[in-house]
């Protein structure tokens, strides 16, 4: 997906006027001979400016003065074999825009794709002089964040401040606009504030973006009434059943679930939740409050419920004996969007996922859910991963767009933009948001020693019909291989698996009882 | 050139442009944010319909949630209802399964609701189109129609004795089937046959149960039964629509009963299942009378002889959702229950039974306007209705009562009769299903035709 993959150049000999000059080409550029003069002619022009600029860019020739000066012209070579377009000085604005060569993944293609998706959801028209600043924000994005990962942190700056000029031309309330200003913000923070780790809210900030971001799009919903299918059809036949949802928040999966198992032919089980959940720091026990709430619901409907909170900064700092696993119980493991959190790993420690998974495998669990955002944002270069997650907040945002409610719409888009901000701007331990694609997750999974469950016709049936009833034309449900997908169009942005862990083949020596523990 | 500091300058655009800036998250309270969850009341006294009260109160917070377009809460309570409320299940789910398609329905039709052809075409509800025989057997099978008819036929026949002529005018949602058993006991009195003449409104409207063959032979068929009981029976259909009251079905006859008013005719207003389809006062947009007050004067104006009115004991009438759904999930429950005790389980014609259960569900809560056809009342309001435009009730002899208790002692255990002043009222479990009341004229007083308010 690299769009800086140049094809194959075309032959260099016999230049007719229309023509596409081979060298160039060769760079990834497509420039008729015909159009040689006036390119050099540019080039000349930028040359001058560069030298004899006025302030705002002096910074720039400061930078030159580091190089010898007489490699001047193959500096803007380099910058003209390395970027889409000639660094965006207003002068210029009239340059024909070279396109690379590789049309599969460009900007051009894709513009015209968010082009349509407004036109289909909002009546307004993109003006010609808009589309071309939106491609121009895009190519300036993408060079910027090459600038990020090269470490040229002046031009990247510098690329920044073109960008904001750049805004003020663009609708930047809908569509591409809106996009790039969230990931300009958040490559600024990424340069200004390194010691800021992108955003961070407190705990009670995070809820209420999490609830709004759950009114105002499907995605959240899909995910719940997904996973508590497969659940409650693990659940049939057990009477004591005990659910660990490894991200409480406001305890939104659950109601539903209560009432359900209230009703099942034979009568409700004992039912008992786990929910785990970071620590509050303003003195409210939040795990408690929701724990409450729900053990009224469940008295109400006469399902015996019992509750425990476990209060975790991080997930891996969960150890089984917290959970209190009984014997007897079929357990159901809950994680919507988190699992991903475990991928963080620190050199001393190691990955704990598998330290995870492992001792979740030794729980036996009668099923796992597994809800994760279907994108590869985990990559380990960030120029890919800026690439990437490009794509994918551009298509979530586009679904956004259907959304009408307000202050729903408005959070919600903050909430996307606490993961942008994570994507881009955090490295290490604090980059948590390290989404993986559905197929790698399988694999890593069935490593760790589960299996997959299918999900089911039920599950489908209710989310497609669920979907189409009570959301805005353009969601998808898709079966895959077991699975299901929720996306925007063609693009799947939500993946839901269940499973289920494979028995060892081979014993340890020792017993060993749930925690983990030789007996 | 200034470096740019985030802290002190945060990013305008993205701000300013927001249609409305959120509030700050000081002033949000968690109250006011977070959803609150469904419980169920535990007011009511759960005794066997606990299952049954927990689902009607889903059904009443879904249909809440579709008037209020609250889509969050219908998606939950729609996945709850899938869930616990099986097609295939005990009884209380399968009714509970056809008010949730009736819901779902609903909520497609709604402004903010798309539907796309597959979830369209599998909502559609396959009624069976039944052929005489099966329609016969069917009626058989259960007190619902025979009560009606039994009691009607008994009151008939009292009341045309000495008569040369009998005018049956036959407004029933069974197509005649109760014609023949009418026919027999006519056929069998002292005094021998009538000319028997039977003017049938054919319903223009599609309402179940559907016939797979039209009024003209099935007609034939019937003068045919007559003529086999020596019954000499001359048959007319006029095709008729509740949407205009059946006005046009009151000229005609106004119009035969001067072309045969030398004659000594008993004129027989004989309804069964089919006057609750006139609409009645919620579908005016003027208080003036609605069609079923100008129709029974209508009728009235004919001089019946003798007009049975025998219907459901429910009231469908209401412009509320909520109410409307919690009356006809207290009424439609005993068909459900009682399909077990006649019907075997997994078979064919359960599923025809049901499938004009889920019709009618789906026309109370899914339709509005000339739609919605089914508009029961409950019996005191009939009653109202008949005094004020000038009938007053006759009572049902004592033979008639007793064939229908020996009717009734050949069904299920749970059926049984109530006597209400001149009323006959049939029972499932204690509960009231069908009435059935006699007319005729008021005479003695000066009689102004009322408007029902």
């Amino acid at each position: 997906m690299d769009p800086y993959r140049s094809g194959s150049s075309s032959s260099c000999a016999g230049k007719a006027p229309d023509q596409i000059d081979g060298l160039l080409a060769a760079a990834g550029y497509r420039v008729r001979s015909s159009e040689l003069r006036n390119v050099a002619q540019r080039l000349e022009r930028l040359e001058t400016v560069m030298v004899n600029a006025p302030s705002e860019i002096s910074h720039l020739a400061d930078e030159v003065v580091l190089h010898n000066p007489s490699d001047l012209a193959s500096w803007v070579d380099s910058l003209l074999s390395e970027l889409n377009q000639p660094v965006p000085v207003p002068d210029l604005s009239d340059l024909t825009y070279a396109q690379p060569l590789d049309p599969t993944v460009n900007t051009g293609a894709w513009m015209e794709h968010h082009a349509a998706e407004q036109h289909r959801e909002i009546p307004q028209v993109l003006t010609a002089v808009e589309e071309d600043s939106c491609i121009q924000l895009v190519h300036v994005l993408m060079t910027c964040a090459g600038s990020v990962q090269r470490g040229e942190f002046s031009l990247a700056r510098a690329l920044i401040d073109e960008m904001q000029g750049l805004l003020t031309r663009v609708n930047n309330r809908c569509g591409i606009g809106k996009v790039a200003g969230y990931f300009i913000d958040a490559l600024s923070r990424r340069l200004f504030s390194p010691q800021g780790s992108g955003l961070i809210g407190s705990a009670y900030e995070n809820e209420i973006l999490y609830h709004h971001f759950y009114e105002a799009s499907p995605y959240l919903k899909f995910a719940h009434f997904t996973a508590n299918q497969a659940i409650l059809e693990a659940f049939d036949g057990h009477d004591c059943v005990h659910v660990i949802d490894f991200n409480l928040m406001q305890g939104l999966q659950w109601p539903a679930l209560i009432q359900a198992l209230a009703l099942r032919p034979g009568g409700p089980p004992l039912l008992r939740l786990t929910g785990i959940g970071p620590p509050s720091s303003d003195g409210r026990d939040s795990l408690r409050e929701i724990g409450l709430r729900l053990a009224e619901l469940a008295h109400s409907v006469n399902v015996q419920f019992a509750f425990r909170g476990v209060a975790a900064s991080r997930l891996e700092d969960v150890k089984p004996w917290m959970l209190q696993v009984g014997p007897k119980e079929a357990v159901a493991i809950n994680f919507i969007m988190q699992l991903h959190r475990l991928l963080v790993s620190d050199p001393t420690r190691g990955s704990p996922i598998e330290a995870v998974l492992g001792w979740i495998r030794n729980l036996n669990p009668k099923v796992m859910t597994v809800v994760e955002q279907e994108a590869n944002h985990n990559q380990p270069e960030f120029l890919d991963r800026f690439t990437e997650a490009l794509h994918y907040y551009s298509t979530t945002f586009d679904s956004l767009e259907t959304c009408s409610t307000q202050p729903d719409k408005a959070l919600a888009e903050i909430y996307i933009q606490r993961e942008i901000c994570n994507i881009v701007c955090c490295e290490g331990l604090a980059r948590v948001e390290r989404h993986e694609p559905l197929a790698k997750w399988q694999s890593r999974l069935r490593g760790a020693g589960f299996k997959p469950l299918h999900l089911g016709s039920n599950a489908f049936k209710q989310a497609s019909m669920l979907l189409t009833l009570f959301s805005a034309e353009g969601y998808c449900v898709e079966e895959d291989g077991g699975c299901l997908t929720l996306g925007w169009h063609s693009r799947p942005l939500i993946a839901a698996s269940a499973w289920q862990a494979i028995p060892e083949p081979n014993p340890p020596l020792g017993l060993v009882d749930p925690y983990n523990n030789v007996v | 050139m200034p470096r740019y500091d985030y802290e002190s300058r945060p990013f305008p655009t993205l701000w300013s442009n927001l249609l409305t800036p959120p509030p700050p998250f000081h002033a949000m309270t968690s109250k006011n944010h977070i959803r609150p969850w469904l419980g169920f009341s535990t007011s009511k006294a759960l005794g066997n319909f606990g299952d049954a009260n927990y689902m009607e109160q889903l059904l009443v917070h879904c249909a809440t949630a579709i008037e209020t377009n609250d889509a969050t809460l219908v998606q939950q309570i729609l996945w709850v209802l899938n869930n616990i409320a099986a097609p295939d299940g005990d009884s209380n789910q399968r009714l509970t399964c056809g008010f949730l398609r009736a819901l779902v329905t609903r909520a497609a039709r709604s402004g903010t609701c798309k539907v796309l052809m597959t979830t369209a075409a599998n909502l559609a509800i396959a009624t069976h189109k039944f052929s005489i025989i099966e329609l016969a057997g069917f009626v058989d099978l259960t007190p619902w129609h025979r009560f009606g008819f039994t009691a009607a036929n008994a009151a008939i026949l009292d009341a045309v004795e000495g008569f040369p002529v009998v005018h049956i005018v036959d407004l029933s949602l069974n197509h005649c089937m109760q014609i023949p058993t009418l026919i027999d006991s006519i056929a069998n009195r002292l005094e021998g046959p009538p000319l028997v003449r039977l003017t049938v409104a054919g319903l223009t409207e599609d309402v179940p149960p559907m016939l797979d063959l039209s009024y003209e032979e099935l007609g034939t068929k019937l003068v045919n039964f007559a003529k086999s009981r020596n019954v000499t029976m001359e048959f007319r259909v006029i095709p008729s629509s509740s949407s205009d009251g059946f006005s046009t079905f009151i000229e005609q006859i106004k119009i035969q009963n001067l072309l045969h008013s030398m004659n000594r005719e008993a004129l027989v207003i004989n309804s069964h299942m089919m006057l609750h389809y006139i609409p009645e006062e919620t579908l005016l947009s003027s208080p003036n009378a609605s069609y079923r007050t100008i129709f029974l004067e209508a009728v009235r104006s004919l001089d019946p002889t003798i007009m049975v009115l025998v219907d459901e004991d429910a009231d469908f009438t209401s412009r509320n959702l909520v109410l409307r759904l919690r009356a006809a999930f207290n009424y439609l429950w005993i068909p459900y229950d009682t399909v077990d005790t006649f019907l075997p389980r997994g078979s064919e014609q359960r599923k025809w039974y049901e499938a004009d259960l889920c019709w009618r569900i789906e026309n109370v809560v899914a339709a509005e306007g000339a739609q919605r056809v089914e508009r029961l009342e409950p019996k005191g309001r009939w009653v109202q209705r008949m005094w004020s435009a000038g009938f007053r009730r006759v009572g049902f002899n004592e033979e008639g009562v007793g064939e229908v208790r020996s009717m009734l002692d050949k069904h299920a255990a749970g059926w049984g009769l109530k006597r209400e002043e001149e009323d006959l009222v049939l029972t499932w479990k204690g509960h009231n299903v069908v009435f059935a009341t006699v007319w005729t004229e008021k005479q003695d007083e000066a009689w102004l035709g009322t408007a029902y308010i």
